[in-house]
């Protein structure tokens, strides 16, 4: 059946592996992907250990509903403390590779010890073995998949890998797969680096027995045609993700000059209707019928030619607003460097900004850049920072360390510019106009995160009953709601209700895309609940779903706590909260995040959650979701 | 169990409500129409002028503001709202 994948542990400085079966019960606590890579986590790193030592454990899984006849079930899991903040690190990405994990015959790897000189892993049909990695040391994200297929003489396996830029430890460097599918935030390819494991190759051809599977293909016909009906699906099936920048930026809500606008005007090279000019097709994951994956050549300049695929609305904010330039070559270069490199695209766009106000400023001088006049606007200095931090050269070594210790070693005031929650930067959108969106970023739990809370269809002034009907299922909410994204009130639980969506699709391993995050009519708890009884035979109600999203929840919020977290971590840096914005409609022009009001937000959002004054889950709360006794140690 | 597994869901019963051919404008976020293919359009509600790309056929989506004019009434709503405070 599908669930009986199994759990495999790998002790890099000793070479032992080991591997065993997933109880039931811990399933249905958990689901698989990231629900239980939490509760490994919470299992098996010590607290206070060094994210970059031997002792922290990296935990690779595929959700629940990966490789069956579910659509979109693409999802990898990455995990471990994470280099950059401390806390909660947990990386997701699409592709092919956790299908063929799963197929391979495992659920979830725990990676321990620290191997002596490079290897990386080579799975099939149940067996695991570690192989020298000298050869692909050095090389980059695609380099090292085609050596490692050419080396195995199998076209068909699929690679997880680190590029140069987890070698160097580059505290936000990525795991990817494939061209562009990427693990981001909180550095889990330098986690990888750290171990000398350089990749993680599969090849599976076990099957995985679909309990009932005439209904799970009928059902899932039904998914299909929810999902491809979508507007959003069907807009960004024909210009990838950065089709959300045309709203956004339209009204104010793109973080540009670092922190210094939130417009970024007559930037029509860059939109997606010009980017969509070099695109030559669309690319899916594993499973999807969307297909939001733009394929490009760069059509000029010294990568003319080059094939890359995306860029990503992240990356579209993060090479051009952020540090104000407006090329869209720049933009397509800029994305294929940071694939190649394996770099975080959010995380350097935003560093680079910051970098370029603080040299505007005076805070950083022509010494500092070793000569590079690091303006905004400047694309070739956005190009060269790329290279420099990758490479951990001059400044750019100092950023790799990401912003919090970089701007502890530049001193001069520069944290004062510097934008982010928990050491970790957040998206080019600007969330000064938008209270919902802001408490998300300010809570996340493995720092500003877009991806984990955000109730992105508060943007789009939906009737409140509608609202209502999304938000009050499958728990009962009749507190308040509103629909303009300006309102404080309401938004806590929106958040609260986004958290545990996104938390679920995570532990299925479905796409965000295709439940409610960019548009309302998306799938989610009551389909979940049939997909999982069709496909896997476990009978969960939606509201089983979604205690084991909040279990999982809580237990990130139980590491962090382990780790230092306070209710100070929750916090937004003092420019949303002094700076007024000056672009914009009306509405989104003049205003900042009233401080009072958002401590407010916070306080609701804790209630909600059942945690303290101070963000500490009451014993009660942890009582009712049976991880009271917590680390227990099952696995 | 089986009965609950085939009724409507949520996520459909709201997705009857969805309308084609139209937009939000992004600063009053009324409905707006615009005329098939059209290049810009002036929201009738609240004078906001956007453009307007068609990434399918009779599907229209803003692709940004006409610069100069919404600068232009951001700017006086922005200056009317500082008298107003006065």
């Amino acid at each position: 059946m599908a669930l009986d994948r199994k759990i495999a542990y790998i002790n890099l400085t000793t070479g032992e592996i080991e591997t065993k079966p997933i109880p039931i019960s811990i399933r249905k606590k958990f689901l698989g992907g990231r629900g239980l890579d939490m509760y490994l986590m919470y299992n098996h790193i010590k607290p206070g250990i060094d994210p970059l030592g031997p002792d922290n454990v990296a935990f690779v899984s595929a959700g629940v509903l990966v490789g069956t006849l579910a659509s979109a079930t693409a999802r990898t899991h990455i995990a471990g403390k994470s280099p950059l903040t401390g806390f909660v690190g947990s990386a997701n990405m699409g592709g092919f590779f956790a299908p063929e994990m799963r197929w391979a015959g495992f659920d979830h790897l725990v990676i321990k010890g620290k191997a002596e000189k490079p290897v990386y892993l080579w799975i099939r049909n149940g067996e695991i073995e570690i192989r020298d990695a000298e050869n692909i040391w050095g090389k980059t994200v695609t380099e090292t998949q085609e050596i490692i297929r050419e080396e195995l003489d199998d076209r068909d396996i699929k690679i997880l890998t680190i590029g140069p830029a987890g070698e160097k430890l580059v505290r936000f460097a990525n795991v990817m797969t494939e061209i562009k599918n990427a693990g981001g935030r909180s550095g889990m390819g330098a986690l990888l680096g750290s171990k000398n494991l350089k990749a993680i190759a599969v090849r599976g051809t076990m099957d995985l027995k679909i309990e009932r599977p005439a209904e799970a293909l009928e059902y899932n016909k039904r998914v299909i045609t929810q999902v491809i009906s979508a507007k959003v699906s069907q807009t960004q099936g024909r210009l990838g993700t950065p089709f959300i920048w045309g709203a956004t930026n339209s009204w104010g809500g793109i973080r540009t000059r670092n922190f210094q606008a939130n417009q970024f005007e007559y930037c029509d090279d860059i939109e997606p209707e010009s980017i969509d000019e070099h695109a030559i097709g669309m690319a899916g994951c594993f499973g999807c019928q969307v297909h939001c994956r733009a394929k490009y050549i760069i059509p000029d300049g010294p990568y003319k030619g080059v094939y890359d695929e995306g860029p990503e609305y992240t990356a579209q904010g993060a090479l051009t607003a952020e540090p104000g330039c407006k090329n869209l070559v720049n933009l397509l270069v800029g994305n294929h460097l940071l694939n190649m490199y394996g770099l975080d695209i959010l995380e350097t766009g935003s560093l680079i900004a910051w970098a370029m106000e603080l040299y505007e400023k005076g805070i950083l001088s022509d010494k500092d850049t070793d000569g590079l006049e690091l303006r905004f606007g400047n694309d070739e200095a956005l190009i060269e920072m790329i290279h420099r931090i990758a490479r951990r050269e001059g400044l750019g070594d100092i950023l790799a360390e990401g912003g919090l210790r970089a701007a502890e070693k530049i001193g001069k005031g520069s944290i004062k510019y510097l934008i982010h929650v928990k050491g970790m930067s957040n998206l080019h959108s600007d969330e000064r106009p938008t209270p919902a969106l802001a408490l998300g970023i300010a809570t996340g739990s493995r720092g500003s995160d877009h991806l984990r809370s955000r109730p992105a269809i508060d943007l789009y002034g939906l009737p409140e009953p509608v609202l209502r009907r999304i938000y009050s299922q499958p728990v009962a909410y009749d507190g308040p709601i509103s629909s303009h994204w300006r309102d404080y009130e309401g938004k806590p639980w929106e958040v609260r209700w986004q958290e545990l969506c996104y938390e679920a699709v995570d532990c299925l391993g479905i796409c965000k895309y295709h439940t409610i995050f960019l548009g309302p009519n998306f799938p989610n708890f009551e389909e979940w609940s049939r997909l999982l009884y069709y496909n896997t035979g476990l009978e969960m109600s939606p509201l089983d779903i979604w205690n084991v999203a909040d279990r999982a929840y809580t237990m990130e919020r139980l590491f962090n706590i382990r780790e230092g977290l306070t209710r100070k971590d929750d916090w937004l840096v003092d420019r949303y909260f002094d700076e007024p914005t000056t672009r914009g409609v009306p509405a989104a022009c003049g205003v900042t995040i009233d401080r009072e009001k958002f401590a407010k937000m916070i306080d609701e959002y804790y209630e909600h959650h059942g945690w303290d004054e101070n963000g500490v889950p009451h014993p009660e709360t942890l009582k009712k979701l049976d991880i009271d006794k917590e680390p227990s140690h099952m696995l | 169990m089986e009965q609950e597994k085939t009724s409507a869901t949520t996520a459909e019963i709201t997705a009857k409500g969805r309308t084609t051919g139209a937009v939000r404008c992004m600063n009053c976020m009324e409905r707006i129409r615009p005329p098939l293919g059209a290049k810009t359009f002036k929201c009738p509600h609240c004078s906001f002028e956007w453009r307007i790309s068609w990434p399918l056929p009779k599907f229209p989506r803003i692709r940004g503001p006409v610069w100069d004019v919404n600068r232009r009434l951001t700017e006086e709503a922005m200056s009317k709202k500082g008298k107003g405070k006065k």
